[in-house]
């Protein structure tokens, strides 16, 4: 006998909605595009940290970076070095390299400064990095033609150059085997021995490595470098690694705390760690902001609710008359308020897909549809349903027949 | 059989009270054809919600088939009315959207029968009406007196043991509102007890009995040939 009931109040609630049709769409557009809403923007999110954190590993795994000067906030991406003093010395690395291979698995230094670099007719301006041979492995960033930089470069100080993928486009607009052509960087003619894979991002596309060595006496003199790359041998050691290195550096160049230091260590993980912060930050913002456009949809199925209960109190009163209980006009128009939302939450979901799909395909932006956000949205479209349907629900089943029978 | 002792009722009006009816006492058996007549404010339609279960006394009783009715609470009241009584309304009082079929079925989808029995029900109740052939037909395809034969179909579904009929040719032509009358003479003919209530002294004197209310009292309870309006 419930189960009756409840296929008619179904069945009348079906017929209401359709007797509606345009009314009905505008009640359940509000839902849908607050579910559309809430699983395209969380999707969107989490495809940004997704993607940041990509990028952040294709810097390379378990890097540590010791940089030259004060302190200013950790960070693995590359800023304009050129004018910092470089404060790390052949000293610190094999102090780094002899704290042993339990702990540190490659040590690169590095110093940058940005030049024009010119073949032939064509110029144009690279971050040039004077490097060793362990650099492509800690930093994951290979060439792809040619070879890189190799120790006996830099013992015999070579003047032979490694370029990035945007530089050979620069420098070979027409294409062609850039091994062995000469450039000019600063005025020094140096042999190109390869190029470097594509990564997409301009920083180390527009890069250009030279022996370490080479940089010292051509580009900047002096015999200390701005930065070390530091590989640690696993995720585990990393924190312990960084400690060991500030401690012994402090050491080294004999200053007594991290306040005056005339270094800085970038650690991967803290920074993956903000990162994911920010995103999640990000994530949830815009997913409130779906929140809210979800709550205004609840009212508009409220608003319509009340005015459907209103239009239909003479119906109401009618089927009071026959026999109607309070629960079964209760649950007539809680029906209809949960079926607008449903439906309105599963063309959103529908949406939410879509548009996350189209940002993928025609945006080129990074989406990950998340089947929690899907269920969560779904369900509280659901929710908002009932809690919305409910008031005006309740108010038509508390009508009075009489009062109900003389509506007009 | 309704019996009504004393009834009472009461409404606040702000301040005031207003006493709708007062006092009145009627027995009306099982198979009578009665009218209630009275001008507007008499009473009438208090009279006929109290009947028909709509409203409950302030005070006094009111037992319906045995049942003492009077203290029922809402729910209980839906039910009595959904087996006991069966409505007919001036103004039809169908539901737009659904076909006279379905709308004669809906004092049965509250009772709980189920939907093959339902419509065979609600078929054979509108074949007793003459509307067999507009059972598929929503109420806007139907004329004024096609759609109160479904309305007494409706009322008559659930087998109530009163028929209660409020003005039920008020919106429509004489001639419609004769052949009306004709089909509630035929239903008392066949032991239906009628209770129409009227303003109108030609549709209550059709009636076996007339009951003629005034200020919330009984002014005069006799048979119809000895009535005068």
């Amino acid at each position: 006998m419930k189960l009756l009931k409840s296929v008619e109040s179904l069945r009348m609630s079906v017929r209401s909605i359709g007797a509606n049709k345009i009314r009905s769409f505008l009640t359940a557009l509000g839902v849908m595009i607050g579910v559309g809403a809430v699983i395209a923007l969380v999707a969107l999110g989490n495809g940004a940290q997704v993607s940041v954190q990509q990028s952040l590993e294709s810097l390379g795994s378990n890097l540590l970076i010791v940089y030259s000067g004060q302190p200013r906030g950790s960070s693995l991406v590359r800023r304009n070095t050129s004018n910092i003093v470089p404060a790390l010395t052949d000293e610190d690395v094999a102090m780094v390299a002899g704290l042993g291979p339990d702990l540190v698995s490659r040590v690169a230094p590095e110093s940058t400064s940005t030049s024009q670099v010119k073949f032939e007719n064509y110029n144009t301006v690279a971050t040039v990095s004077g490097t060793t041979d362990a650099y492509p492995h800690i930093r994951n960033f290979h060439p792809i033609y040619g070879a890189f930089v190799s120790p006996a470069d830099v013992d015999a100080r070579r003047t032979v150059a490694v370029i990035g993928a945007q530089i050979y486009r620069d420098l070979f607009p027409a294409g062609g085997d850039p091994l062995g052509a000469r450039v000019r960087i600063d005025g020094v003619s140096f042999t190109i021995i390869g190029v470097m894979e594509e990564k997409g991002s301009s920083a180390q596309d527009t890069s250009l490595f030279i022996p370490i060595t080479t940089f010292q006496r051509h580009i900047t003199g002096g015999t200390k470098y701005q930065s070390l790359n530091i590989q640690a041998t696993s995720t585990d050691v990393m924190a312990q690694l960084e400690f060991s290195i500030e401690q012994e550096l402090l050491r080294l160049h004999k200053l007594p705390s991290m306040e005056v230091a005339d270094f800085y260590i970038a650690n991967q993980l803290d920074l993956i760690g903000t990162v994911e912060g920010v995103a999640g930050t990000f994530t949830l913002l815009l997913g409130s902001i779906a929140a809210i456009s979800l709550l205004v949809g609840g009212i508009g199925i409220m608003n319509i609710m009340l005015v459907s209960v209103t239009e239909r109190t003479r119906e109401i009163g009618v089927r009071m008359a026959l026999g109607a209980k309070s629960r079964d006009v209760l649950a007539q128009f809680l029906t209809e308020a949960v079926i607008l939302s449903i439906g309105g939450g599963l063309l959103g979901v529908a949406i939410g897909v879509g548009v996350s799909w189209a940002a993928v395909r025609f945006a080129g932006m990074a989406s990950v549809v998340s089947l929690d956000s899907v269920f969560i949205a779904f369900g509280f479209a659901v929710v908002t349903g009932l809690f919305f349907g409910g008031y005006p629900a309740y108010r038509a089943s508390r009508l009075n027949p009489i009062d109900a029978l003389r509506y007009e | 059989m309704i019996e009504l002792i004393e009834v009472t009722r009461h409404y606040r009006m702000g301040e005031s009270t207003v006493k709708a009816l007062d006092g009145v006492s009627l027995a009306i058996g099982d198979g009578e054809y009665v009218s209630v007549v009275g001008p507007s404010g008499s009473g009438k339609s208090t009279l006929m919600n109290l009947i028909g279960c709509l409203d409950s006394p302030t005070a006094g009783r009111y037992a319906l088939g045995g049942e003492d009715v009077a203290k029922l609470g809402r729910d209980r009241l839906a039910d009595v009315r959904n087996r006991r009584i069966g409505f007919v309304f001036q103004s039809f009082n169908l539901l737009p959207r659904v076909t006279a079929l379905e709308n004669v079925e809906l004092p049965l989808v509250y009772a709980g029968i189920p939907g093959r029995r339902r419509r065979q029900i609600a078929r054979e109740v509108l074949e007793r009406v003459g509307l067999s052939d507009r059972a598929h037909h929503v109420p806007n395809e139907l004329s004024g007196g096609q759609r109160q034969r479904v309305a007494i179909a409706r009322a008559l579904a659930g087998r109530p043991s009163v028929l209660l009929a409020d003005e039920p040719t008020g919106a429509l032509d004489s001639k419609t509102g004769v052949e009306i009358m004709a089909l509630f003479r035929e239903l008392n003919r066949d032991g239906m007890t009628l209770i129409v209530v009227t303003h109108d002294a030609d549709v209550a004197r059709q009636a076996d009995r007339v009951i003629q209310v005034r200020d919330g009292r009984v002014l005069s309870d006799l048979p119809a040939g000895e009535w005068v309006a």
